[in-house]
């Protein structure tokens, strides 16, 4: 019987409760369907979306095509006929994922010696021989081409760099970075609204930032024939891919 | 259009052409025909029998066949006959032969001169008075006319157009689809003519076709699909040069 400081016995204090983690349920509730699997919306026959996809998941059952998003920095190694070992490895971040069925690509940036270089490589082309996720993180923004007039700091990665663990049911960190940029002028006007860009921190006058918002077009965001629903196709064909993986 | 990559690790876009419903209508002699060889009529996609007249559904009624929305003739040798009646495969095609397919380019309504014929127009500024896109002279002093066929604004596209010489990747014999090289005249999900390419480089070029056509109901079992040896199939490890 513990004895308090008061002397009398103290009062019976139960054990805490055990706090059950369930990582199954945590696994399945994260689902993550490559964005280059859901159709564009158009007047093209289902049939042929649905032939596109049997050739990419024949491709991913050969060949492992990793989850990745906007601004990880991934490792990738194409053959290529010219080079010393006839394989070129390259490292970069992902400012850039374009393209849907087979010819979806992705764009890698890194500076290499004092000179920015970015890389388009496609997903499903027969001579990538292996894609490795270095750091699995997500940025603020789906396009990250702002970096080119970034200061050069935000785009060099090592090239030898050691990948960062990644655990499966953990959730992708939000990297909340704000980028500085280098002054005017850029390749594109970055701080006007149609780019919402939320990953730069503008150091530029207020005069500016407003007269920016004056190519604002507030009615876009209500226009209900721009608005494109893909929660539904998304679950069929997660759940068909899925199906299709396993066998 | 999809990617295909070959062996060698080159890429080249590919149109999917889907082989929906086609039966033969009807056989045309040489004689009937007056021209040099025979003719077979070939129907496409199956529509609906009611808005049509009487004598036009003859056709259809005598093959036995549902009515079809595109009839297209086929110049056809003696010994390449084929029953009224019998459905065409996919299958008939296949991979590493060349095709030309014929289709109705998109409709651009009435255009102007630029457009339609390329011509190059007037600078927009440095004194010009209301004249950018406009043809120009359209005759000499001469001539003291202007000759016909004269390239001038009017409605474009929505004509029979042929592009030759593709050539046929895979087939699809589940569901009846061929990949051809390259680009096809019309819009998505427009009614295309197939036919055996005519280009003199490719006179040669089929080897062991199915002849006449190919009939699924034969002895002949053919896989759910059928690659050009040329092309990287999705089963084979990635592509290494040595």
């Amino acid at each position: 019987c513990r004895i308090s400081s008061d002397g009398k016995p103290a009062k019976f204090q139960p054990p805490p409760k055990p706090v059950i983690i369930d990582r199954q349920k945590q696994r399945e509730e994260r689902r993550f369907l490559s964005p280059e699997f859901i159709p564009p919306r158009g007047r093209t026959d289902p049939l042929k979306f649905y032939i596109e996809r049997k050739d990419m998941i024949q491709r991913r059952k050969v060949f492992n095509i990793p989850e990745f998003y906007v601004g990880s920095v991934l490792a990738v190694t194409t053959a290529d006929p010219y080079a010393n070992e006839k394989a070129n490895r390259f490292v970069g971040i992902c400012i850039q994922r374009g393209g849907k069925g087979l010819g979806a690509t992705f764009v890698l940036r890194n500076v290499i010696e004092g000179q920015g270089v970015e890389i388009c490589y496609e997903l499903y082309s027969p001579r990538v021989q292996a894609i490795e996720v270095l750091k699995l993180e997500k940025r603020l923004d789906d396009n990250l081409m702002y970096l080119r007039d970034a200061l050069p700091e935000y785009s060099t990665f090592d090239v030898n760099m050691k990948p960062v663990s990644h655990l499966d049911h953990e959730e992708i960190p939000v990297n909340k970075l704000q980028v500085r940029m280098k002054p005017k002028p850029w390749s594109k006007r970055w701080e006007r609204p149609k780019y919402n860009i939320k990953g730069i921190k503008f150091e530029l006058p207020e005069k500016k930032m407003k007269e920016a918002q004056k190519w604002s077009q507030p009615w876009l965001e209500f226009d209900m024939l721009r608005e494109y629903d893909t929660s539904k196709i998304e679950e069929k064909i997660w759940k068909e891919v899925n199906e299709e993986l396993k066998k | 259009m999809m990617p295909i990559w070959t062996k060698s690790g080159k890429k080249h876009a590919v149109t999917l052409l889907k082989v929906q419903d086609c039966h033969v209508l009807r056989y045309i002699s040489k004689e009937e025909s007056g021209g040099k060889t025979s003719k077979l009529l070939v129907g496409g996609k199956n529509a609906s029998p009611f808005f049509k007249s009487e004598s036009a559904m003859k056709i259809f009624k005598e093959a036995g066949v549902p009515r079809k929305q595109k009839v297209a003739t086929f110049n056809v040798t003696d010994d390449a006959i084929i029953k009224p009646g019998t459905p065409l495969y996919a299958a008939h095609f296949r991979p590493g032969q060349f095709v030309d397919v014929t289709a109705k380019t998109i409709g651009k309504g009435f255009q102007g001169v630029m457009k339609r014929w390329g011509f190059k127009g007037q600078p927009a500024s440095h004194g010009q008075t209301k004249t950018h896109r406009r043809p120009g002279a359209i005759s000499t002093n001469k001539a003291a006319k202007v000759y016909r066929g004269k390239k001038m604004p009017g409605k474009m596209g929505n004509i029979y157009r042929t592009s030759f010489g593709l050539k046929v990747w895979r087939i699809n014999t589940k569901h009846d689809i061929i990949y051809v090289n390259g680009s096809v005249p019309g819009h998505t999900n427009c009614l295309v003519k197939v036919r055996d390419s005519k280009l003199p480089t490719y006179k040669d070029c089929n080897k062991n076709p199915p002849f006449p056509t190919f009939f699924a109901d034969g002895d002949e079992k053919l896989p759910e699909d059928l690659y050009d040896k040329e092309i990287f199939q999705f089963t084979d490890p990635s592509v290494t040069y040595a």
